[in-house]
């Protein structure tokens, strides 16, 4: 049965919102809602531009609603963390009184039971407000806006940017190559696969061989050596940024392992300083104590499983000038 | 297998800075849109369809940008593409607008790429969301290791190519660094980012756009005929590789070799150092220029340092190379490709401005990605027949 990975990646944007979106947030902070005229019409939440053709529109704004009517909607019976409420509620298409398109939100009305087309509803603002379209909490049923809370006022500078926290669970499955890959490195085997065709030998539990486009099966097994020369390496300095774990210039090496053709990419180093790395150097793998062994494996990561990395073996540098090319 | 005439008729572009706050996605793209329509003396309405490129989605966090920005780009009830290649799409997003004039199945069709960096991190997202990112600079610091010691290069050919392309982008309107001073003493004094690649000799992180109208052979005639010269599209190619397998050579990789010898057997072109006038060539780190250089058949094998090393590579040598700045002075990722396919059909459009290489009939643009597996190149000229 395939096992599955779950991941979440998750990165504080920070959206530019431009003149037309940036008004329509900054008066959200004044509880007025804005609309842009384009020809007869006027667009709710304004737009940059005439959907239909594209020109430009200029930026004649008007305060529509806030009460507006329900012209269709859908129940979310179990909402997840990133929807606006966190019990079940409504999104609805409301045309605000004033506007001819439709605004995109939340509707607050206990059951799908109390939701029909043609309902009247009103905002009901969050006290404090920071220019983004949840400064609306939500609508609810009535004519009468309402605020949540302490009334903090509008903002003091115009709002031109706004923070977007994007998050995305991943479920990934994990191929049987590599969790074979794996199983072998708890019993400190180095797995890999030789590709019948091409003769090309792939570590790492991937179980396909991209030259020859063709699955690399359990048939294709070869134990490989513990031992390598570091051909080729890079010394990155980190740069800062959501989600950066490193702080001090670290190494990533390329091993080449002993009678083999087979390079393990991108292989953390153990005892060895930034400045010390070399082409040439002789290593050893070093795999983790079942104490040091977590969900995510060792210092390599993925299906590397228990190998935690590679360590100076103290044997002479191997001096050969096309060692560096080995970089794949 | 001959396709029809193709041309470029009009380019445009931003303004490429760090942070352009001032503006959406949506303000980004049409500033470069418009001023490409201007140059075509067309509007929206002769847009027949549109072809989006730009990096992928977690450099902004943008789900297909392509259906957001829609109405922006005036594509409404049009056919509209996106195109992903990594940092190789803004060239792909030119051949494919070509392909489908190429093909007959649209007059004319507008490329546009962006990338707006200010709204996310470059590295956190080629790190795929996780801590210690190697970035760019760090992937690509081995194979430029590979490339000094078999080429035997000194040291001083990076910093000479970094201050080479700064010295351009004086000279460029658009370009986003702009480094009055900037001398070799200055970039070898710059930190250290991944040896042996300093900072001054990395590209910066840019907010900016580039558009492209290319037309068929009607539009373009009528264009040169009104005094607008065209550049004539005269062969491309997008050829890409697995990233790693026992044996690839990421400094000559066989994906860049084929799409060189695609693009000069189509274009008819025998002796690329001498036939072609000008390129723009794809350098994000300095010393991808003398790499790309040997990959793309215009200097011998081993030779490409010597090209930098004598001006050769210079605006006023006989090969400029990225006579616009290039990558390093700007560098919007997704749109930086196109940049290169654009800056290299203002240059045989005699359109280039102060940075014009003088006299130039062919000229190559060039873009590649990822782990130097991605790549598309095109040779636009300034007639159909530019050797006679």
């Amino acid at each position: 049965m395939t096992r599955f990975i779950e991941s979440t990646i998750t990165f504080p944007y920070k959206r530019s919102l431009g003149p037309v979106v940036g008004a329509f947030m900054t008066a959200l902070t004044e509880k007025q809602i804005l609309g842009i005229r384009c020809q007869d019409a006027v667009l709710v939440p304004p737009m940059e531009w005439d959907p239909a053709t594209g020109a430009e529109l200029p930026h004649e704004f008007v305060e529509v609603g806030p009460a507006g009517t329900v012209e269709s909607w859908t129940w979310v019976g179990t909402p997840s963390i990133q929807h606006p409420l966190d019990h079940s509620f409504a999104f609805a298409f409301i045309r605000l009184d004033g506007a001819t398109t439709p605004l995109l939100h939340a509707v607050d009305a206990g059951t799908p039971q109390a939701m029909s087309e043609g309902m009247r509803v009103a905002p009901r603002w969050r006290g404090s407000r920071e220019g983004r379209i949840d400064d609306i909490i939500c609508f609810v049923r009535g004519e009468a806006a309402e605020t949540e809370g302490e009334d903090t006022g509008g903002a003091t500078d115009p709002v031109t940017r706004m923070d977007y926290l994007a998050s995305i669970t991943y479920r990934n499955p994990v191929p049987e190559a590599a969790d074979r890959a794996t199983e072998a490195s708890r019993e400190h085997r180095l797995l890999g696969l030789r590709c019948p065709t091409c003769g090309r030998v792939y570590a790492g539990g991937r179980g396909l061989c991209p030259v020859d486009a063709i699955e690399l099966g359990p048939e294709c097994e070869v134990d490989l050596p513990h031992t390598g020369t570091i051909t080729n390496f890079a010394i990155v300095t980190p740069v800062q940024y959501p989600g950066q774990t490193e702080t001090e210039p670290f190494v990533r090496a390329f091993v080449l392992l002993d009678g083999t053709d087979v390079i393990i990419p991108y292989s953390v180093v153990i005892e060895l300083p930034a400045d010390q790395v070399k082409v040439g150097l002789r290593v050893d793998a070093v795999w983790a104590s079942p104490a040091e062994e977590t969900e995510e494996g060792g210092g390599m990561g993925g299906s590397w499983g228990s190998l935690l990395g590679w360590i100076p073996n103290g044997e002479p540098d191997i001096d050969d000038p096309d060692l560096v090319n080995r970089i794949f | 297998m001959s396709t029809p005439p193709v041309a470029v008729v009009g380019v445009g572009q931003t303004h490429h800075k760090s942070r352009r706050l001032d503006v959406s996605f949506g303000g980004l793209v049409r500033e470069a849109v418009f001023r490409a329509l201007d140059d075509a003396q067309m509007s929206l309405d002769d847009i027949d369809a549109v072809v989006l490129g730009k990096a992928p989605d977690l450099f902004e966090g943008v789900m297909k940008p392509e259906l957001y920005l829609s109405d922006a780009l005036g594509a409404v009830g049009k056919p509209m593409f996106r195109v992903h290649t990594a940092g190789s799409v803004g060239g792909t997003t030119a051949i494919v607008a070509a392909s489908h004039v190429q093909a007959g199945k649209h007059r004319t069709v507008l490329a546009v790429a962006f990338e707006k960096q200010s709204e996310g991190n470059a590295q956190f997202a080629l790190g795929s969301g996780k801590g210690a990112s190697l970035g760019a600079g760090g992937a690509f610091a081995p194979f430029i290791r590979a490339y000094i010691q078999r080429s035997g290069a000194p040291e001083h050919i990076g910093w000479k190519v970094a201050v080479k392309d700064r010295l351009n982008a004086l000279k460029n309107p658009y370009a986003h660094l702009k480094i009055e001073d900037i001398s070799i003493e200055k970039v070898k004094a710059s930190p250290m980012m991944w040896e042996p690649t300093r900072f001054l000799e990395s590209c910066p992180s840019s907010d900016g756009a580039c558009a492209v109208v290319i037309t068929d052979e009607a539009g373009a005639k009528a264009a040169a005929a009104d005094g607008r010269p065209p550049a004539w599209i005269l062969a491309s190619s997008s050829r890409s590789e697995p990233s790693s397998f026992p044996g690839r050579d990421p400094v000559r990789p066989a994906a860049a070799l084929q799409c060189a010898a695609d693009v000069y057997t189509g274009a008819g072109i025998t002796d690329p150092r001498r036939q072609i006038d000008t390129a723009e060539l794809y350098v994000p780190f300095s010393w991808l220029e003398p790499i790309w250089l040997e990959a793309f058949g215009l200097a011998e094998v081993g030779e490409g340092w010597k090209l930098v090393d004598d001006g050769t590579t210079e605006l006023g040598g006989s090969l400029p190379v990225n006579a616009s700045g290039g990558v390093l002075s700007s560098n919007p990722i997704g749109a930086s490709g196109l940049l290169r396919f654009a800056e290299a059909a203002n240059q045989v459009r005699g359109a280039a401005g102060e940075h014009q290489v003088d006299g130039a009939k062919v000229a190559i643009g060039m873009a590649y990605g990822a782990n130097n597996q991605y790549f598309s190149t095109w040779a636009v000229g300034s007639s159909l027949q530019p050797f006679g």
